[in-house]
């Protein structure tokens, strides 16, 4: 054993010391990054670093600690990582750089697609998307001989058919954990019946026709689901989906590689990825881009350093070691089969996140509220109706509605 | 007399011991669970037959497995270990002049430690390569079992650089606690004035705030504290964020009620005529407590830095929000590997890691389980 | 002992906790009774953002903070009295329910729904936590001198392990078909989940506490046994005391003191019950006081937070701690008067 340790650590350093060499530039001005924490993070962190004077923070707290890091003077920290949504409160309050000049001199490698315009002026550079779709167990609707379903009925219809075939504990998983998951899972359903969340002063609209049907179809999906579905996130259905509990389950595509993986999944190469079900408008999902940005309070310089090594970190050679972690939008990146899904979500018209401050507090009032109506303790009306009260509560405190 | 007194009825006797025996089951219970999850492949780990988790045949299928003789070596070495550092460790500590013991505590913990590493990894490993072959049937691999996931946390995900964190983190909060404590317990104990009552009160309600009310509170003042410090310290102001200083200071404020009242108790039973007498014979306040008292407070000390230690070994709150990745401590760092979109395999090891850090809680509760009781019994039983 | 002696033992311990407790308990309280909002003005913007392959560009009104001359966000503060209180509370809805006598609709209401589930959290863990901790500690005291040393080590075991890996650890034996709940199910022949009603949740959150703080409670009561003195126990001997009747006048009001100390703790600990609904994820059924406070602090993705709801929020549960707190507080300045 103490042999293996030695080997392994030995082939670390050598893989470290190649590593060192990828860098195009040695960077000199010492780069610090906060991002989230997920897998792809971790691939684009990693390479960043290989050009020195490198520290990344991989932080599930950065929600909270970035807006006040970015507004510290001088900021904590160069390069910041956001998603639709997170780049809203740091957009807000300008603590971060147009990067228009920067991309012109050191980003010639990146696609138009990457560029995050806001009125004209690049804020941000994005390297993946994410999206919710439709994963299936295509050996079960095989021997069932039933089409991939199209829309949230056909699938109910066809977890029926999976019910009283019996081949599955649950024929439908779902993240359906109380608080973010769950309001988002309400927002896919929403999205794909083509409404909006607030009107153009701020005030909510969702109790309508669109957000009574969302939740029917949410409480028809309980029906095929895990009882104890208000406690699951999207590891856990995950989990569940490769122990063979689940057939089929609108999840995250950044979830799709651990489908294939041998090592501790047990339905290798038997998941289709589909497009997420239809509503009556668009598909029943949003999509996300993660990607970074540069704070606005640091000398030029130091701004260009960060901005050199995200885009070594952004690069072909990240992609193509990395390709299944995420759908990238990177060049070099090879969609395989485990990207058809959000490839076909995206096809279909799926609508971008709606991120904005009214939107942030309506999807935390969604995602507290709708429990009540999934347990049974008030009807479909009188929950809209209460998440709008909670909603409105909320944006009055913020300003947003007066 | 005594003798009746303990004498008991045979089946209070077996009610009693089989009591016993059932919440040693239910206490250890998770914790034994999670350290045998510890060493299985992922697929094992979360299995939901218990057979399949305790022996793992998709880690014996994977080849990674421990014999009978394997696991008899294994619980012989333990045990023996345990045996010899309980025998010898204290009167070989006990040679030292008692000014320089602690040298010797922390010497000794760092040789049991090396060799208890070195007997498990290496010798045992490499003894059983030889003895498994010959040993026929028992030599064969039976249980699942495997090290993999330790390597990982360890090696790969430098959870040492976590570990360093936690005991400075630790180890400060548990001294500078004590010794603002100590002073102020003295100074409550022995003076009467309403004063005193109305900070032990104050002490009691903050004691019972929710934390993290006064937590999201520090956030900007710590990230901005280099601004606002600036028109008084300068250039030299620092950002408190992200310093383990920082959170030492709020960890032991938020200790401090807890350890002032602890302390005065163990204090009020200490004979207030003792440094009285010191103070007739011309020693100030000050000189009393470290002449008189000093040398008998050690119990209700080592107790209450118990507590501190625990305080500041497993929060969560404050280190997850006021430290950032290069000075996190391991429990956060857990909970980040948990939360994060994890695989089965990240949560296996998430599991290795978790068991990881009780490990030194063991030992700490193995060392000072007998001041634990001693210090409570001296103190605590004015309330 | 003179003033400045005292204040020099007791300096550093007050004015940490001023600085890190009081100054913020004090902003806590200034901003229950304030709003504190940005200037918001609306603006037209192109906001474009990937797709699969190509870019989707909308146009649309956006309310975006106004920026000062310093490039921070102008912001304005209101004092709004009771305004925050009133909107945790909900007292009109509250006023309604009740007179309607419609407890579920009570129960609709975050605070009233923390509020129960916080009182009877603590008000049932407590009895458990002493009766366990008291029979615990008279077990190991009767248990043979060479046992007494693993035991006491053992029974610590549930108390020292950090609280997020001991919730977590009971959450994996229990959600899903985690391997107890499967022996449940085996053992009654029905499917059983855990985690999909409230009540079961709650349950497995007392057992939670009770396995988490029984421990302390019996080794402080292990310890106060140790002390009960051996003359008084063999005279109730001689007087032909049952041993029930000893445990009760002898050893129970001896230990009375230690259990007031034991339970006053608890009742603190347990009134801000809040690792156990983050742990347990319970928040879809039952919600604790502090946890109602967190989840208007933490800021949602996009930035914003309710701190003068959670301000209010955290001196309602202050106020209701220092409710529970005044009998022992009573008895301890009883206490104080008589020794001087």
């Amino acid at each position: 054993m103490i042999f293996r340790t030695i080997a392994l650590v030995g082939s670390l350093g050598i893989a470290a010391s190649m590593a060192q060499a990828a860098c195009s530039f040695d960077n000199e001005t010492p780069v610090s990054s906060l991002t989230a924490g997920f897998e792809a993070w971790k691939a684009v962190t990693d390479a960043m670093a290989e050009c020195g004077n490198v520290s990344a923070s991989l932080d599930q707290e950065f929600r909270e600690k970035q807006p006040e890091a970015f507004a510290a003077n001088p900021a904590l920290y160069q390069i910041g990582g956001v998603a639709n949504s997170t780049i809203v409160p740091l957009l807000n309050a300008g603590t971060i750089r147009p990067l228009d000049d920067l991309v012109a001199e050191y980003g010639a490698a990146l696609k138009p697609n990457q560029l995050i315009r806001i009125d004209g002026q690049t804020m941000a550079v994005a390297m993946m998307v994410n999206t919710q779709h439709l994963m299936v167990r295509q050996d079960i609707l095989d021997e069932l001989g039933l089409p991939v379903p199209a829309t949230w009925n056909e699938a109910l219809d066809t977890a029926e058919a999976i019910r009283e075939a019996g081949l599955v504990d649950y024929p439908i998983g779902a993240t359906f954990k109380t608080g973010w998951d769950l309001g988002e899972e309400f927002v896919n359903l929403y999205l794909g019946e083509g409404a909006a969340f607030v009107d153009a002063e701020n005030m909510p609209s969702i109790a309508n026709e669109a957000g009574i049907r969302s939740l029917e179809t949410m409480t028809a999906m309980t029906e095929f689901m895990d009882p104890e579905y208000l406690v699951s996130d999207s590891t856990y259905v995950q989990q569940q989906f490769q122990q063979g509990k689940i057939a089929m389950a609108n999840l995250w595509s950044s979830r799709a590689a651990a489908m294939e993986d041998p090592g501790e999944s047990q339905v290798v190469g038997k998941v289709t990825m589909a497009s997420a079900p239809m509503g009556s408008q668009r598909p029943a999902s949003s999509i996300w881009w993660d990607g970074i940005v540069i704070a606005q309070n640091i000398p030029d310089e130091e701004a260009a350093a960060a901005f050199r090594v995200a885009m070594e970190g952004l690069d072909e050679e990240m992609v193509s070691a990395n390709n299944d972690a995420a759908v990238w939008l990177v060049e070099g990146y090879v969609p395989g089969p485990l990207a058809a899904g959000a490839a076909a979500t995206a096809e279909a018209g799926a609508a971008p996140y709606p991120g904005s401050a009214p939107m942030g507090i309506m999807h935390t009032a969604l995602g507290n509220g709708i429990a009540a109506y999934l347990t049974g303790a008030k009807d479909a009306q009188t929950t809209l109706a209460d998440i709008e009260a909670a909603y409105l509560v909320a944006a009055r405190e913020a300003g947003l509605v007066d | 007399m005594a003798t009746a007194l303990a004498r008991q009825p045979v089946s209070l006797k077996l009610l009693s011991s089989g009591f016993l025996a059932l919440w040693c089951l239910v206490a250890a219970f998770p914790i034994l669970w999670i350290a045998v999850m510890s060493v299985k492949s992922p697929v094992d780990a979360f299995d939901d037959r218990f057979w399949n988790v305790v022996t793992g045949p998709a880690t014996l299928a994977n080849g990674s497995g421990v014999s009978v003789l394997g696991i008899a070596l294994y619980l012989a070495a333990c045990w023996g270990m345990v045996r010899l550092v309980a025998r010898q460790m204290p009167s070989l500590i006990g040679q030292i002049p008692p000014r320089r013991r602690w040298i010797g505590w922390v010497l000794g913990a760092a040789v049991v430690t090396l060799g208890a590493a070195l007997v498990l990894f290496v010798l045992l490993p490499t003894l059983l390569a030889v003895l498994n072959p010959l040993a026929g049937p028992l030599g064969r691999d039976v249980f699942g079992f495997t090290t993999e996931h330790y390597r990982t946390v360890w090696i790969e995900r430098g959870f040492l650089r976590n570990f360093q964190n936690s005991m400075i983190v630790t180890c400060g909060v548990v001294l500078v606690s004590l010794t603002v404590g100590t002073l102020a317990g003295y100074g409550l104990a022995r003076s009467g004035s309403t004063l005193a009552f109305w900070i032990l009160i104050i002490a009691l309600v903050f004691r019972a705030l929710p934390h993290s009310v006064l937590v999201a509170g520090y956030l900007p003042v710590f990230i901005n504290s280099a601004e606002i410090l600036r028109p008084i310290l300068g250039d030299a102001a620092p950002t408190l964020y992200g310093k383990p200083l920082a959170v030492i200071a709020v960890l032991v404020a938020i200790n401090q009620p807890f350890t002032i009242w602890m302390l005065r108790s163990f204090f009020q039973n200490i004979p207030a005529d003792l440094d009285e007498a010191a103070r007739v014979d011309g020693c100030t306040h000050f000189q009393a407590f470290r002449r008189v008292i000093m040398p008998v407070m050690w119990p209700g000390v080592i107790t209450t830095g118990l507590f501190s230690f625990l305080l500041g070994y497993n929060d969560f709150l404050v280190t997850s929000l006021l430290l950032d990745a290069q000075n996190q401590t391991m429990v956060p760092a857990i909970a980040g590997m948990f939360n994060r979109e994890t695989t089965t395999t990240d949560q296996v090891v998430a599991v290795a890691a978790a068991v990881s850090i009780t490990a030194p809680l063991f030992i700490l509760v193995m060392v000072f389980q007998r001041q634990i009781v001693s210090g409570l019994t001296a103190g605590a039983v004015k309330g | 002992m003179k003033f400045t002696t005292f204040s020099a033992f007791v300096g550093p311990s007050v004015v940490m906790m001023l600085l890190f407790i009081a100054f913020p308990l004090i902003s806590v309280f200034v901003q229950s009774f304030q709003v504190t909002q940005p200037l918001y003005e609306a603006v037209e913007v192109e906001t474009c953002t990937p797709g699969f392959l190509t870019q989707t560009c909308v146009i649309e009104t956006r309310n975006q903070p106004v920026l000062g001359e310093d490039g921070k966000i102008v912001t304005e503060t209101r004092w709004v009295g009771l305004q925050s209180y009133a909107n945790v509370l909900e007292l009109g809805r509250a006023w309604d329910a009740v007179s309607a006598g419609s407890w579920r609709a009570l129960m609709a209401i975050d605070f009233w729904k923390a509020l129960r589930f916080t009182l009877s959290f603590t008000l049932l863990t407590l009895p458990a936590v002493i009766a366990l901790g008291l029979a615990l500690a008279v077990a190991i005291n009767n248990a043979g001198k060479r046992l007494r040393g693993p035991v006491i080590f053992v029974s610590l075991l549930p108390f020292i392990i950090t609280p997020v890996i001991g919730a977590l650890s009971i959450n994996w034996l229990f959600r899903g078909d985690g391997i107890l709940t499967a022996l449940m199910e085996r053992a009654s022949g029905q499917d059983i989940s855990m985690f999909a009603q409230a009540w079961t949740i709650e349950v497995l959150m007392m057992l939670y506490r009770v396995w988490h703080v029984a421990p302390f409670a019996a080794i402080v009561f292990y310890a106060g046994l140790q002390t009960v003195s051996s003359d008084s126990l063999e005279s109730a001997l001689i007087d032909g005391a049952s041993r029930w009747q000893r445990m009760k006048y002898i050893v129970i009001p001896h230990l009375m003191p230690l259990i007031l100390f034991v339970g006053m703790i608890h009742l603190m600990d347990s009134y801000r019950v809040f690792e156990e609904v983050v742990g347990f994820s319970s928040q879809g059924h039952v919600i604790s006081l502090q946890w109602l406070t967190y989840d208007f602090l933490q800021p949602d993705q996009a930035g914003n937070r309710s701190i003068s709801r959670a301000s209010a929020s955290a001196m309602l549960t202050m106020v209701g701690i220092v409710i529970l707190l005044i009998p022992p507080l009573k008895r301890s300045w009883r206490d104080h008067r008589k020794a001087h």
